[in-house]
């Protein structure tokens, strides 16, 4: 009998790891498909399994989200979603931000009415999913995916659960939207499905589909509650096998699970002997002001993060975006956090909402990846901030060299 | 265990268009004509399954000559009169049974069905658009076969490679296609197929070893030092080595042996005996194997070819094969149940034949059966008088050539014509029909009415005059049949002439009659040996001037 699970994960608990050694210990025969959003998580899966082993053994396929849509969900039955996909072939994959397919007008300028663009809707096939020259929009695909399994009576579902008897999908609150019912289908499916993730990460969507809306923001359990409730077991949902950091300090556990209150249990840092150094000098979050950081630099050599390239930073040390860092270890940080998030430190009951056109709506990723800034040092953590003497800060330290 | 079940042709070599064949598990024997295409089939298949043509890799050595000679004749047309200028494709494809390998499962195909297969396509290469564009501003005198590409796909339309396709295949033809040190390409390859991959890394670790002794050799090193010093050959040090510069070195390199025989020594005969061999007692279990032989009386005495298709028999239970033959024992030791003809890229399966007519052709001798099939046209005859009389008047038409020299078959049935003509009709094979009226004009309109007609391949002679006499036969004196061949032999020749024939001094017809009755098979034999002209009814010069006719 096989058992799905869902692992919530904190981060720098190891579930990358701990993804990868349940799929080398599986027998030669299984073959097992290690899947993941982003690129750059493909790449360290492949080299965190080199580290282990000399090479990547050949039962284990390691693909991105897309490239396995394209190749397993897409091409093996397109021709039956529209019979000009009989002769035209796929060439590739087309990635957008926001909705794709917006209709233009003859100077080739985008349709606007009434102060929205005007979009292709699925009965014009061709430009609805697809790009001039066949590329299909990244939006789109596991929408395509769906629509094609059902079509064929399920043997594009089919067909993957025969070559893969395993399917992991890492970093998996990046999944969204059309993701969600192509994770139902295959929790459905003959595959035995692993999904490991922390939603406090979501620093990318897949799309940003009005599809499955209320599980955007990570809330991939609740989709597996509300909607695959017969295809879940007791033990089917583990918060605690990787609720433990074995990255941050207890102080930097702390202030980070702050950030989501009420809405996840509090991660907690290992007890591991070999993870805890003692006797560690500046350990914990501190605050610094503009006028201290060149010499904050100097003194502890943090790795800066940033929300994008137009923030200044002193180049002389090295600095990544936020989304960059995701997946990555260092001992300590220096964070240039966006005024939202400075809302936050000022005032922890923040709520990351925003007034837009009379409605309240989430500011999607600021407080997510703030979580991700956060919790990418061992030690210390150092954001800055120019605060004033008398100011009350919560959870951190002011710090004045 | 794995089996392929269809192949589809376009556009490749004799196929014009789509032609499709399809396969049962076992043992499939490919009967047709010379031209009709069989070699193209198995060539076809080994292609898609290998990527090998002439066992050599296809994608550096496509040629316009793959593409049916038709199509490229219409294709240079159309682009040299200025109108559709969309260059030919060669599609090739191969469906195999089951579910057992899912990554090749999809439907990508023509068929436009979910099944699992590959598809090797070559075709023109769209990066090239400009260069075709120009190019096509002149007049074209061959296909721009620089500009086509392969594609090889799985029916999920994924790339794929040769390694990734689970049914291996072995191609035994009559060709000899060697390496340059003439070793046999296919023994190689069979050979290789059945080593696992620690064995083929561990030989070729082996030849490697090899390669540096030889070069430890002290003559070699003496040889070696005076090349080296001998700076007239080359400003660069000379050496002599032995080739590694391939990945499979070995391979090229060793020599099979037989006996101590170089294989390539010994006859083709026992070369393709053992090829057969060796694919059948191949042992991989995880791969499926697909044996195609091409035409193994070739090379074959009988005795040879009689243990050769023994052995297929008894040993190709896990092994799909498929055969192409002439020879109509080979057809019928293997089983007619798996008999496919081919003619005129038309194919019929025995098994789809009605039972009984099925039936009626596995009861007869083996050498009848095909003759019917690998004939260009056939006569049909009730008896061996009539064929003799019907070759005669052949041969007396045709400067004395037999009609089998012309592709005509005189085939002697019996009263069993409409099991023959079952299957003329089916393949469209032309056939006539001669036969006596034996007094009943109408019923043999009606007997033959389902199968001649102005647009049908079979035509069917006899007399339409009824003769009549007061000649009676024996004690209970039985009417005399005027409306056989002798009498209407008789009508159309002199007393006089048959007496000469037969040396024979009949004086009344009445007793010419008689003697030819009781004397049938002399008779005929008379008339044929005899050079002696002789006239012939209307109904059998009827049927020889159909046989000139296109």
């Amino acid at each position: 009998m096989k058992n799905n699970k869902l692992m919530i994960s904190a981060a720098g608990s190891g579930k990358t790891t701990y993804l990868i050694d349940e799929a080398l210990a599986l027998p030669k025969e299984e073959q097992v498909l290690i899947t993941t959003y982003t690129e750059a998580n493909e790449a360290e899966i492949r080299s965190k399994i080199l580290k282990k082993k000399n090479c990547i053994p050949s039962n284990i396929t390691i693909q991105t989200w897309f490239s396995f849509l394209i190749q397993h969900g897409v091409r093996p039955f397109q021709g039956s979603m529209n019979d000009e996909l009989w002769d035209n072939d796929i060439t590739g994959m087309l990635l957008v931000e926001g909705r794709s397919g917006k209709k233009y007008d003859k100077n080739g300028k985008p349709l606007i009415i009434n102060g929205h663009p005007i979009y292709w809707e699925k009965d014009n096939f061709k430009k609805y999913y697809f790009t001039t020259n066949w590329k299909i929009f990244s939006d789109k695909l596991s929408n395509f995916v769906e629509e094609c399994n059902t079509l064929t009576n399920g043997a594009v579902i089919s067909r993957i659960s025969r070559i893969f008897s395993h399917i992991y999908i890492d970093e998996v609150q990046d999944l969204a939207g059309y993701d969600l019912e192509l994770i139902k289908l295959l929790f459905k499916s003959k595959s035995t499905i692993l999904l490991v993730g922390d939603p406090r990460q979501v620093t990318y969507l897949t799309h940003h589909s009005i599809r499955n809306k209320k599980y955007r923001d990570g809330k991939i359990k609740d989709f597996l509650i509300e909607n695959c409730k017969s295809l879940l077991s007791e033990d089917s949902i583990d918060e605690e096998t990787l609720k433990k950091s074995h990255r941050n300090n207890k102080e930097i556990c702390d202030y980070a699970s702050k950030l989501f209150e009420g809405i996840y249990e509090k991660s907690e840092p290992c007890s591991c002997d070999s993870c805890r150094k003692k006797n560690i000098e500046h350990a914990g979050v501190f605050i610094v002001r503009q006028n201290d950081v060149d010499e904050y630099l100097k003194k502890y050599n943090p790795v800066q993060l940033r929300w994008n390239r137009q923030i200044n930073v002193n180049e002389n040390y090295s600095v990544y975006n936020f989304g960059e860092s995701k997946g990555q270890t260092y001992d300590r940080v220096l964070i240039y956090p966006t005024s939202i998030m400075i809302n936050w430190i000022k005032d922890n009951s923040f709520d990351f909402k925003r007034t837009k056109n009379g409605k309240q709506e989430n500011i999607i990723g600021v407080r997510e990846k703030f979580y991700v800034a956060i919790t990418r040092a061992r030690y210390s953590v150092a954001i800055v901030y120019n605060f004033s003497d008398d100011e009350k800060i919560e959870g951190v330290q002011k710090l004045k060299l | 265990m794995s089996y392929i079940t269809k192949v589809n042709i376009f556009n490749y070599k004799c196929f014009k268009g789509l032609f499709s064949l399809d396969f049962n598990d076992g043992v499939n024997i490919i009967v047709g004509n010379n031209e009709a295409g069989k070699s193209t089939i198995l060539e076809a298949i080994h292609l898609a399954l290998t990527g090998l043509l002439n066992g050599r890799y296809l994608r550096n050595e496509l040629s316009q000559y793959l593409f049916n000679n038709i199509v490229t004749q219409e294709y240079l047309q159309r682009v040299n009169e200025g109108s559709d200028a969309t260059p030919p494709y060669i599609l090739l494809e191969v469906f195999f049974k089951g579910s057992d390998f899912p990554k090749l499962e999809g439907n990508g195909n023509s068929n436009r069905v979910k099944a699992q297969g590959v598809s090797f396509k070559i075709l023109f290469d769209d990066n090239y658009r400009e260069e075709y564009e120009e190019l096509v501003k002149n007049e074209l005198k061959t296909i721009p076969i620089e500009y086509y590409k392969i594609e090889w796909k799985s029916f999920a339309r994924e790339t794929i490679t040769a390694r990734s396709i689970p049914i291996k295949s072995v191609l035994i033809d009559s060709a000899a296609n060697r390496y340059q040190n003439g070793s046999d390409i296919y023994i190689s390859k069979i050979i290789k197929d059945n080593l696992n991959d620690k064995q083929k890394a561990e030989i070729s670790q082996a030849y490697r070893k090899v390669k540096d002794v030889f070069m430890d050799e002290e003559a070699i090193k003496n040889i070696n030092n005076q090349l080296i010093k001998n700076s007239d050959i080359s400003d660069k040090k000379v050496m002599v080595s032995v080739d590694l510069s391939t990945k499979d070195a070995w391979e090229t390199s060793l020599m099979t042996y037989l006996d101590e025989v170089p294989f390539h020594q010994i006859g083709k005969g026992e070369q393709c005996i053992i090829k057969t061999n060796l694919a059948l007692a191949h042992k991989k279990s995880k791969e499926a194997n697909l044996i195609l032989i091409e035409e193994p009386e070739n090379h074959l005495s009988h005795t040879k070819l009689n243990e050769f298709v023994h052995n297929i028999v008894n040993k190709c239970s896990d092994k799909q094969v498929i055969i192409t033959t002439h020879n109509s024992f080979v057809a019928n030791k293997l089983g007619l149940e798996n008999l496919t003809l081919l003619h005129n890229q038309k194919q019929t399966k025995f098994s789809e034949l009605d039972p009984e007519t099925f039936d009626f052709f596995k009861k007869l001798p083996g050498y009848e059966t095909l003759r019917l099939i690998l004939c260009e046209k056939a006569i049909l005859v009730e008896g061996d008088c009539d064929e003799l009389i019907v070759q005669k008047a052949y041969m007396e038409a045709h400067n004395g050539r037999l009609p089998i020299e012309d592709g005509i078959d005189v085939i002697s049935v019996g009263l069993t014509f409409e099991r023959f003509l079952k299957i003329a009709e089916k393949i469209g094979k032309q056939v006539a029909v001669v036969t006596d009226n034996d007094g009943d004009v109408e019923s043999l309109n009606e007997k033959y009415a389902p199968y001649v007609g102005d647009s049908k391949s079979i035509k069917a002679f006899y007399d339409t005059v009824v003769d009549t006499g007061d000649l009676t036969i024996g004690k209970d004196k039985k009417k005399f049949n005027y409306n056989t061949l002798e009498p209407k032999l008789l009508k159309v020749n002199s007393l006089d002439s048959f007496n000469k024939i037969f040396g024979t001094k009949h004086t009344k017809i009445d007793d010419m009659h008689k003697y030819m009755k009781n004397n049938k098979t002399n008779c005929a034999l008379k008339i044929f040996e005899s050079t002696i002209k002789i006239k012939y009814p209307e109904y059998i010069t009827s049927a020889i001037n159909w046989c000139d006719e296109e």
